[in-house]
């Protein structure tokens, strides 16, 4: 499909707004005053005993590049399941991912181990894909006449129960209450280099798995029948899409937390600038959505500075708004 | 429509169940305490006084006033709305009263309780405007109120948790008043929701014929001398403000609202003249249950009963879902 000049226009537009958000960002709401000529002199002559620069260099970086990358990883991971699932209302945090792989990182943390003593980020993927499994199972999505509704009502469910669940285990397990709730809100507050390791290597992986199934996904979207006549694999490109997802959203859970409607905001907006052609979208999907999270902790930094509020927080204040809104605006079923 | 054929002798098993229970609630705790000493306690004070007579006892009657009006609320929502997923957590409700009373706290902690009511109520009522007024204007399926009712809800709620974390005052109470807790609650809130429940019971009983004639259909209520709109809104309004004072009371506590009423209907049919007060039974039941298993789980550690009231609703809700066929 030919691109319009609005297209080319806002293709412009989401770049810029991007390197706007990154120095932005990266100065603004820190307790040590810093401002543009300290990140000119971090990125061109770098200065070891300058503080303003240490400061750039360990916290607000990395903070910045894996905030960065779990909105990227939230907004592909939404792409593909409001692909997958023909359901707008489909993401991560709907249908219980965020908060399945959250419960059994918590399950895991305070020593129930349900597979042996494992990696966090093994237990955020398996948390995700048994409440992901739930909720399909549950909501009717392999019946005749599937509704989305009853999918997103059982995903609703299923994360009311699982983060019932969570809570309880960690009141039980100890009296930190104070880091529980702002772990479960999704906090990008204590960030450093180490968790960037950590979560570079899944999400890049779970990013290429996306681009590789995006062609397929498109000719996915003219119908099954038309896809398996063009040659299509439907089962295996469904199979790889789950776990591009799986990957994206559990490497995110395990470094922040689970944060919501970033992968249900961000696909509408993308559809909105490159229509429904994932090969555009899921690239501007990823830019898109890490520009509304260096936004949104940009907010919750600033929003009872000094305080740090979760991040989660501020994407639900937007989120749920707009979830209403689409819930009233799309005649399903 | 289905009726039972022994509404009095299920009234007794229920209601011998609620004192077994409520009972029951009175042993379980932090300490031992033996029967013997628990006997004597209440009648003439002892070593123990404090425990039993202003710890335990209070919370006994606050979770059974607490489930009451949750239940009679859910039962009024449902009969007005005609909705099975319609209760006052799920429809924003609970959330709305919770997040106006969690303001007032942080910013004027010291508020009587009678502005500390006033303020939920007043939260309960403009979240229920919220969704009433988008639910006139877009005319949803059941389904889908439903789901716009989660979503404000979710959205109030992030509400109280971003107070919470901006103000972390004592945030280990504010985790436990966030899902719903009897913990840290004595005599003074009792005649709160003890006073609107005697106030709204005999209320409900009166609306609870009118709602069954409704049932028949509006031009035939219309005949019988029931202005229909004007009982739905009074019902809704009864409704509201039971659910925001037991919110004010014990913060949001899930799915009781949901389940009572669908228990009640299990066992009692439609008939709101039973319904209504059934419902509210198996409200106080559930929350004492609730309570009691929140406390006795890991003592001295204390679970918000809310966690576990959805622990136990959650599942349900799904129950629901696989058995609703209108699509």
């Amino acid at each position: 499909m030919p691109l319009s000049i609005r297209h080319y226009i806002s293709l412009l537009v989401v770049p810029i707004l991007l390197l706007l958000t990154l120095g932005y960002s990266l100065i603004a709401w820190s307790s040590f005053p810093l401002n543009f000529s300290h990140l000119y002199a971090y990125l061109f002559h770098f200065d070891n005993t300058s503080i303003e620069q240490q400061i750039l260099a360990t916290t607000r970086i990395p903070r910045l590049l894996t905030g960065m990358l779990i909105g990227t990883n939230l907004a592909v991971a939404g792409v593909l399941m409001q692909g997958l699932t023909r359901n707008p209302l489909a993401s991560p945090s709907v249908l219980g991912i965020n908060s399945g792989a959250a419960c059994f990182i918590a399950l895991s943390s305070i020593g129930i181990h349900i597979l042996g003593d494992v990696s966090s980020l093994l237990a955020a993927a398996v948390g995700g894909v048994v409440s992901g499994g739930l909720v399909i199972l549950l909501g009717g999505f392999f019946s005749d006449r599937a509704n989305p509704l009853k999918l997103v009502l059982a995903g609703i469910a299923i994360n009311a129960l699982l983060i019932g669940i969570t809570r309880a285990a960690v009141i039980l397990a100890d009296e930190r209450a104070y880091s529980v709730i702002t772990w479960l809100s999704g906090s990008l507050a204590n960030i450093d280099w180490q968790d960037w390791q950590s979560l570079w290597p899944t999400s890049l992986l779970g990013l290429l798995i996306a681009f590789y199934v995006a062609k397929n996904l498109n000719l996915l979207a003219l119908g099954n029948d038309i896809a398996v006549s063009l040659g299509i694999n439907i089962g295996f490109t469904r199979f790889l899409s789950c776990i591009a997802i799986v990957l994206l959203t559990a490497s995110s859970v395990a470094v922040v937390g689970p944060i919501g409607f970033i992968g249900l905001i961000v696909p509408h907006i993308a559809r909105r600038l490159v229509n429904n052609n994932f090969l555009l979208l899921i690239p501007v999907s990823a830019l898109i959505g890490s520009c509304l999270i260096a936004w949104a902790d940009s907010l919750a930094r600033g929003i009872a500075f000094p305080a740090e509020t979760p991040v989660g927080v501020i994407t639900a204040l937007i989120g749920t708004p707009f979830f209403v809104y689409l819930t009233i605006r799309n005649k399903m079923s | 429509m289905k009726t039972m054929k022994l509404p009095s002798l299920y009234f007794f098993i229920l209601s011998s169940l609620v004192l077994l229970f409520a009972i029951t609630s009175l042993f379980v705790g932090a300490s031992d305490i033996s029967i013997a000493d628990i006997i004597h306690t209440l009648f003439e004070q002892g070593e123990y006084d404090f425990i039993i007579n202003q710890y335990r006892l209070p919370r006994i009657f606050l979770a059974l006033g607490v489930g009451a009006g949750l239940g009679l609320s859910g039962a009024l929502i449902q009969g007005v709305i005609r909705n099975p997923l319609a209760s006052p957590d799920l429809m924003g409700i609970s959330a709305g009263a919770g997040l106006a009373a969690t303001t007032l706290l942080v910013f004027y902690a010291a508020a009587p309780v009678y502005l500390l009511l006033l303020t939920a109520l007043s939260g309960g009522l403009i979240a229920a405007a919220i969704i009433l007024f988008i639910a006139y204007k877009t005319r949803p399926t059941p389904m889908r109120l439903a789901l716009i009712g989660i979503a404000i809800s979710t959205f109030l709620s992030s509400g109280i948790d971003f107070l919470m974390i901006v103000n972390p005052i004592e945030i280990n109470t504010a985790m436990v008043w966030l899902t719903g807790s009897l913990w840290g609650r004595n005599w003074t809130q009792v005649p709160l929701i003890w006073g609107t429940l005697a106030v709204i019971i005999p209320f409900a009983f009166w609306l609870a014929w009118r709602l069954d004639v409704m049932g028949l259909g509006e031009d035939c209520a219309t005949s019988l001398g029931i202005r229909p709109s004007k009982l739905q809104l009074m019902a809704l309004l009864t409704a509201v403000i039971l659910a925001s004072i037991s919110v004010a009371v014990a913060g949001t506590i899930a799915f009781i609202g949901l389940l009572a009423p669908h228990l009640a209907r299990m066992l009692f049919g439609h008939h709101h003249k039973y319904l209504i007060p059934s419902s509210a039974l198996l409200g106080g039941l559930m929350l004492i249950i609730a309570d009691t298993l929140a406390r006795g789980l890991q003592p001295p550690l204390e679970l918000p009963a809310g966690v576990l009231t959805s622990l136990i609703g959650a599942p349900y809700f799904i129950f629901l879902l696989q058995r609703y066929k209108a699509w």
